[in-house]
């Protein structure tokens, strides 16, 4: 006998049903424009880390981060730069980096913290690196940083 | 002065509400049950327990003029409990009326319209049922507000005009709605919210930064601002005209609960376990302090005295999260004496020792609510004092005197 | 403890204080159902972001939150062919044993070599953060556990293969 139709999803034809891409608002921006945006940002960043400013160079690339569908070579470029500036930070350092941050910057660096650890390997991401970060920016932005990063679905 | 500590039970109260003098509250300790306990000195007894409802009951209400209990379930109704006497023995007991919801799932959340001749139940079928009372079949009926909610809605709260209500739900939308009902209300005057307003109409869609459930929402006791609590951490004030929206970002555990005290100050509690006053006005929000004083341990039942041990205002509020930081570096949680907050036997330095799920206003005018009430998983029962936060720095300096 | 255990124990449990903000929530797709949501995964907007916490390619853990239940999935160091048994044996012998542990699961996700399941209930009725307390000891003492198991097999096969021999060299 075909037992196909029991492994139909019938609940995903109720109309009231929320899909992914309803989740969060859309970005306004044209991908062609996310990734001149991220292309312009990274130039930014390798010219305040030649001067050596950590602070300046996390805080420019965590503005506006590309999100959301059809953005991958964008995002995957942004987080290139995120990890760069990570891996390039004394840990001494580390502490305040955070601290200069804006509120917003520091949750989309914990998205972005997250998103390396789920690719350990990748490019030069290091999973000890991370973990630093991670342990320096909860002391200062606190659990309430981990929610937001877990509840935003503007998946960076 | 120190909270007044009660533990109701060992299971989470899922829901609480005091009668118009405090001198009884209706209670639903996680079962389908509503038990109605009366103060005697410094306790709290049973006295009375509503059964109709056969799934987990989720929100109970008790209007405080007409002295009627409403109740939501997880069974899809909702019942208005009475005061009637007994035709058998003459004895006063609590009748319930069925409520037609027309609603197929869980009811989620309820709550008497200030006027109380209406209330409004939340439900996981994606809709707010408006009820009102029907005189010629003696039951409640009901108008649903569906469009365009999309998920759960979680928590609902009456403008003090009786006709818009606030909803916040699993879709992460906080939304105005007016629930005008022809035959009930009189033709609301104009407000800040808009102009005309028939049945199901949106006066506004509000949402966080970070998306995020929205677990509570209260208008101010003017009508005129709304706040918002979602699971991102964050409260949000909303000034309609604007729209002037103000999102405080909270380092700590979301928020569940809120309630407004005054015009400028509302109360907010949650997974955080300690309620937390924030103070503003049209040009700015904060966090003014936890209503808790989190720097010693409490010892497991009853109320805690004395005044020693205030700590610095300024860290009040990220204590709680100090606990979890300081087990952070294992062995400072096992090792006895260690200086991670919560105490060797395990207990927070909170009195509420889990989730706060609800928090309502206890004492006062509405715009001038001088206490608040909290319940919550833990089984207890605390009454608070809203001024607590402001005595604390005096105490503070009391200290250092002393 | 070693130093670099430290910070990714300190992540794991930060991240699953986070997680841990769960509520009873009945099911929006079956009538009077309450189930945990994670699992059932019909109702997109009720889960949170899948977060991954690593320490490098083997080990990791897998925290998925939603409104009333999480899921969390370790995999455990595996150095060789030895230890990669004995996790086997070890996460086996517990999943039989899965309701004297209250919050494991039978199955592991994919990828994974142990789960745990945690409900609304299970945050109900015990405390919050002795959850956390005990998932942080259980991820300390596996390595300890599995790294012991190892030096005993090899110290008896030490001494079966010794004693095997000694018969040709009386």
């Amino acid at each position: 006998m075909d037992v196909n139709f029991r492994k139909i999803d019938i609940d995903a034809y109720d109309e009231d049903v929320i899909s992914e891409g309803e989740l969060y608002e859309a970005d306004p921006r044209d991908p062609g424009q996310v990734l001149e945006d991220a292309k312009a940002k990274a130039a930014a960043v390798r010219s305040s880390l030649s001067k050596g400013d950590m602070a300046g160079a996390l805080g420019t690339i965590l503005d506006s981060p590309p999100f959301g569908a059809n953005v991958e070579d964008a995002k995957n470029l942004t987080l290139q730069t995120v990890v760069t500036v990570l891996n390039s930070t004394k840990s001494a350092d580390i502490p305040n980096v955070v601290k200069s941050l804006t509120p917003e910057a520091q949750d989309t660096l914990m998205k972005y913290l997250y998103k390396g650890m789920a690719m350990p390997g990748w490019g030069d991401v290091s999973g000890s690196v991370l973990l630093g970060w991670h342990e320096k920016l909860t002391d200062v932005a606190g659990t309430g940083c981990i929610v937001r990063a877990m509840t935003d679905h503007r998946l960076v | 002065m120190s909270p007044e500590v009660y533990n109701v039970a060992q299971t989470p109260i899922t829901g609480h509400a005091f009668n118009a003098d405090r001198s009884q509250v209706a209670v639903s300790l996680n079962s389908n049950d509503v038990q109605i306990l009366s103060r005697s000195g410094n306790e709290w007894t049973t006295t009375e327990t509503l059964s109709e409802h056969d799934k987990v009951i989720t929100s109970i209400d008790w209007a405080p003029n007409s002295n009627r209990i409403v109740t939501s379930s997880q069974d899809r109704n909702a019942y208005v409990w009475q005061q009637t006497p007994d035709p058998l023995t003459g004895r006063t007991i609590w009748k319930p009326t069925l409520v037609l919801l027309r609603i197929n799932r869980a009811a989620t959340f309820v709550r008497w319209s200030p006027f109380e001749d209406k209330f409004a139940v939340a439900s996981g079928a994606r809709a707010i049922a408006i009820c009102s009372f029907d005189p010629d079949n003696d039951w409640w009926v009901s108008r649903l507000l569906k469009k365009p909610i999309r998920a759960t809605v979680l928590s609902v709260d009456w403008h003090p005009n009786n006709v818009l209500l606030a909803a916040g739900g699993a879709d992460m939308k906080a939304r105005v709605f007016s629930a005008y009902i022809k035959d009930v209300d009189k033709r609301p005057a104009g407000s800040v919210w808009g102009e005309k307003l028939p049945f199901n109409t949106i006066c506004g869609e509000y949402t966080s930064p970070a998306g995020g459930w929205v677990h509570a929402v209260g208008f101010s006791p003017s009508g005129d601002v709304l706040a918002f609590a979602s699971h991102d951490s964050t409260i949000s004030i909303v000034y309609p005209g604007g729209p002037t929206i103000y999102t405080i970002r909270s380092n700590t555990l979301p928020y569940v609960t809120l309630t407004w005290t005054a015009e400028d100050a509302f109360v907010a509690a949650g997974h955080d376990c300690q309620p937390v006053l924030f103070t503003g006005s049209q040009s700015g929000w904060q966090s003014a302090g936890s209503l808790d004083d989190t720097s010693a341990p409490k010892s497991s039942g009853g109320a805690r005295g004395g005044l020693g041990g205030a700590s610095p205002v300024g860290r009040l509020n990220s204590l709680a999260y100090t606990t979890f930081r300081n087990a952070d570096s294992r062995g400072l949680a096992q090792s006895p004496g260690g200086a991670g907050s919560a105490s060797p036997d395990g207990d927070l330095f909170t009195v509420h020792q889990n989730t706060i799920t609800s928090v309502r206003p206890y004492a006062g005018q509405p715009g001038a609510v001088t206490k608040v009430s909290t319940s919550g998983v833990d089984g207890k029962l605390v009454v608070w004092n809203v001024s607590a936060v402001g005595s604390l720095t005096t105490r503070l300096g009391a200290a250092r005197l002393g | 403890m070693s130093n670099v255990l430290r910070p990714y124990l300190a992540a794991v449990r930060s991240t699953l204080t986070a997680a841990l903000t769960l509520e009873n929530f009945a099911s929006q797709v079956v009538e009077r159902h309450n189930q945990p949501e994670v699992e059932v995964g019909k109702s997109k907007e009720v889960l949170l972001n899948p977060m991954i916490i690593s320490r490098n390619e083997n080990e990791r853990v897998l925290i998925e939150p939603s409104v009333n239940s999480i899921r969390l999935s370790i995999k455990i160091k595996q150095a060789d062919e030895i230890e990669r048994i004995l996790c086997k044996k070890f996460t086996r012998f517990m999943m039989q044993r899965a309701e004297n542990f209250i919050v494991l699961r039978r199955k592991p996700v994919k990828g994974y070599d142990i789960s745990f399941l945690i409900t609304n209930t299970q945050t109900e009725t015990m405390l919050k953060h002795k959850i956390v307390d005990f998932i942080i000891q259980f991820m300390e003492d596996v390595d300890r556990e599995i790294s012991e198991m190892k030096l005993s097999l090899n110290a008896r096969a030490r001494t079966v293969a010794e004693s095997y021999l000694i018969a040709f060299n009386p």
